[in-house]
């Protein structure tokens, strides 16, 4: 047990090692200059200096020595001080627009990004594992067929016109909900009503599907047939023994949508003004705010990394199998 | 697996005996399968439709001049609604096309710009998803053939692109590339519009396909017609190429199909983040425009690019799970 933690984390290292550099390479090298975006066109080349200092990136790219510091004329502080290096020990330069620390920032946002995307998520999981049950009971006849005909429906519809069709519906014609805002504590949850019903319209469709297919799978082993012989009921077999057994799935499903949990959906909290990651991300794209999309990239890889490194540890503890192979 | 014998080969091998029909192949099969359910040929014939107008919008019969003209007044609504603003330029012409489903903001054709948007919808789709699979299925099989420090590297790469959420590097991609100039062997390359948003479609869904293939790789390599091919003296790219992919090839092609939906749908999210097409008409543009006309009651340019994107994406789906489930033999049955 200890030796497969003790793997599973030390696999993790060369993927940490992977995003930084995709992340990195993709921002330094791929990127536009951020200096010439921030100051706009027709700046002059000592102000762009001026800017390049002031974002960390008049520093060497990789590593720093004596002789480069010297020979730009810069304060020589150690073999680290270099973008790389700014990038890996989390030392972002101020958000271009709030002039605040990019963590300080995120740190913010988070906690409002989770307060809509978690309620959603949970009204999500537990539709999606109704519906997929569901479906699973009555494979092949008319519930079944309606659901998984109507998931399909509802995933070819593009998530943009869901959010533009429930906001300007039940928010502005009907004047059910406020059509956008946010406020501060528990008065947000006035503002939080129609995002959370219309990000679960959007997403219900893709996991009916999965659910279900995942619960058919289980449906036709031979410990459901063994208990069938016995005499078990159908009911009872179906929700405590198939469900049981499709949680397993349905954990792993759930952590690959964690970050986005965090992230938000981009476009739910632009279009509703709700100040969390999302809208950052979108806002800092829009001003090519480069200190936060970078720290967030990374950030949120990073952690999203952690997470499934966490879930596949917690797998072993639940199921031994998984170990073995 | 019989891809990998000609008939040809199996006259000579099989002598006097005649085949009295040809061998059935996974593909043969898989076409007939398609063909038992007639409905695949709706779906069919409304993508040869969306093929159709996509090219012909690529001929001056949908140029610039024609999208870009201003036919009407502002939003002026959907010919079929009947209602027809007094005194308007427009007022006689209600069964010119080009007012069908109104106008938009500046009094262009809803119509026209949903029928060149459906240029730009497939022409980016279609390479993001080419690129993709193209990326995924070498790096599947080389990884799944050569096994070892090829396997190692390819498989790290892909799991370092895993665990970025998908949407962050996508758009991350998206915003490095955007208008962005080259230098390389000398040339200039500019990256505007389409070429920027295939290029960060494409180089992050690969992933997918190229675990797949991989998989099945490593389980093909150690079957007896590979063990074959080698004993005859065949090269390892002809045994990669000529054996093993021909073998894997629906994985590529439920790929192919499934990420065509993705792609127009992720098309919409950019023109959101104001990373998509410029300067021509994209259903996912229409969509962005209509975000606040939407409460103005001004509904049809909104309705007529959901329309277009829920039609392709309806119909590709039930075809790909149709194709899914005619070439994939382990799902027969299944459900």
């Amino acid at each position: 047990m200890l030796a497969y933690v003790i793997r599973r984390i030390l696999m993790t290292v060369p993927i940490v090692l992977g995003i930084l550099l995709i992340t990195f390479v993709l921002f330094s090298y791929v990127a536009p200059d951020p200096a010439f975006t921030v100051a706009g066109r027709g700046k002059k080349p000592a102000q762009l200096r001026a800017i390049r200092k002031e974002m960390g990136l008049d520093k060497p790219v990789w590593l720093d020595s004596r002789a480069k510091a010297e020979q730009d004329g810069r304060e020589y502080k150690g073999h680290f001080n270099s973008q790389f290096f700014d990038v890996v020990l989390w030392r972002f330069p101020e958000s271009i627009k709030y002039h605040q620390p990019v963590g300080e920032l995120i740190a913010r946002k988070a906690p409002v990004s989770l307060a809509v995307q978690l309620p959603i998520f949970l009204i999500e999981l537990g539709l999606q594992l109704i519906l997929a049950l569901i479906c699973a009971f009555n494979r092949g006849r008319w519930p079944d067929l309606v659901v998984t005909f109507g998931a399909v429906l509802g995933m070819c519809v593009p998530y943009l016109s869901i959010i533009i069709l429930g906001q300007s519906v039940l928010g502005f014609g009907a004047g059910i909900f406020p059509v956008a805002g946010w406020d501060t504590g528990l008065k947000s949850v006035h503002f939080m009503a129609l995002p959370i019903l219309v990000g679960v319209a959007a997403g219900l469709g893709g996991g009916v599907r999965f659910y279900r297919t995942v619960m058919l799978d289980e449906v036709y082993t031979d410990y459901v047939r063994t208990a069938r012989a016995k005499g078990v009921s159908r009911n009872n077999m179906m929700l405590t023994h198939v469900l049981r057994n499709v949680f397993i799935p349905v954990v792993t499903q759930t952590v690959t949508v964690l970050p986005y949990l965090l992230l938000g959906s981009l476009l739910l909290e632009r279009m509703f003004q709700i100040p969390g990651l999302g809208g950052l991300m979108v806002e800092a794209l829009f001003n090519n705010d480069r200190p936060i999309l970078l720290a967030m990239t990374y950030g949120i890889s990073i952690a999203y990394c952690v997470m499934l490194m966490l879930t596949d540890i917690a797998y072993t503890l639940v199921d031994p199998r998984v170990r073995l192979s | 697996m019989s891809s990998a014998a000609t008939p040809a080969a199996v006259d000579t091998v099989m002598g006097a005996v005649a085949l009295s029909e040809r061998p059935r192949s996974l593909w043969r099969d898989a076409m007939a399968r398609l063909h038992t359910r007639k409905l695949n040929y709706v779906y069919a014939s409304v993508l040869a439709i969306y093929a159709l107008v996509a090219i012909i919008a690529f001929t001056p019969l949908l140029g610039k001049s024609v999208f870009d003209a201003q036919v009407g007044a502002q939003y002026a609504p959907p010919a079929f609604t009947g209602t027809v603003e007094q005194g308007t330029a427009n007022e006689h012409s209600t069964i010119r096309p080009s007012l069908w489903l109104g106008t938009d903001i500046a009094g262009r054709s809803v119509l026209y710009k949903l029928l060149y948007g459906t240029r730009v919808a497939l022409t980016v789709s279609l390479l993001a998803s080419i690129l993709s699979v193209v990326i995924g299925t070498v790096l599947g099989l080389l990884a799944g053939y050569y096994r070892g420090w090829v396997d190692a590297l390819i498989t790290w790469l892909y799991t370092t692109i895993n665990s970025i959420p998908w949407i962050l590097l996508m758009v991350a991609l998206a915003y490095a590339l955007k208008d962005r100039e080259f230098k390389m062997f000398g040339q200039e390359f500019k990256l505007v519009g389409i070429p920027s948003i295939v290029m960060a479609l494409g180089l992050t869904s690969w992933v997918g396909l190229c675990r797949l293939m991989r998989g099945e790789v490593l389980k093909h390599r150690e079957r007896d017609y590979v063990a074959a091919a080698k004993a005859v003296g065949a090269g390892t790219s002809r045994i990669i190429f000529r054996h093993i992919l021909p073998n894997t090839f629906h994985l590529v092609i439920i790929d192919f199909t499934l990420g065509i939906v993705s792609f127009v749908q992720a098309e919409v999210i950019l023109s959101f983040l104001g990373l998509g097409v410029k300067d021509q008409p994209s259903w996912g543009v229409m969509i962005d425009d209509a975000k606040l006309e939407l409460m103005r009651n001004v509904w049809w340019q909104f309705a007529g690019a959901t329309a277009a994107i829920f039609g392709l994406s309806i119909c590709l789906n039930f075809l790909g799970d149709a194709l899914r489930d005619a070439l994939d033999p382990r799902l027969r049955g299944v459900d």
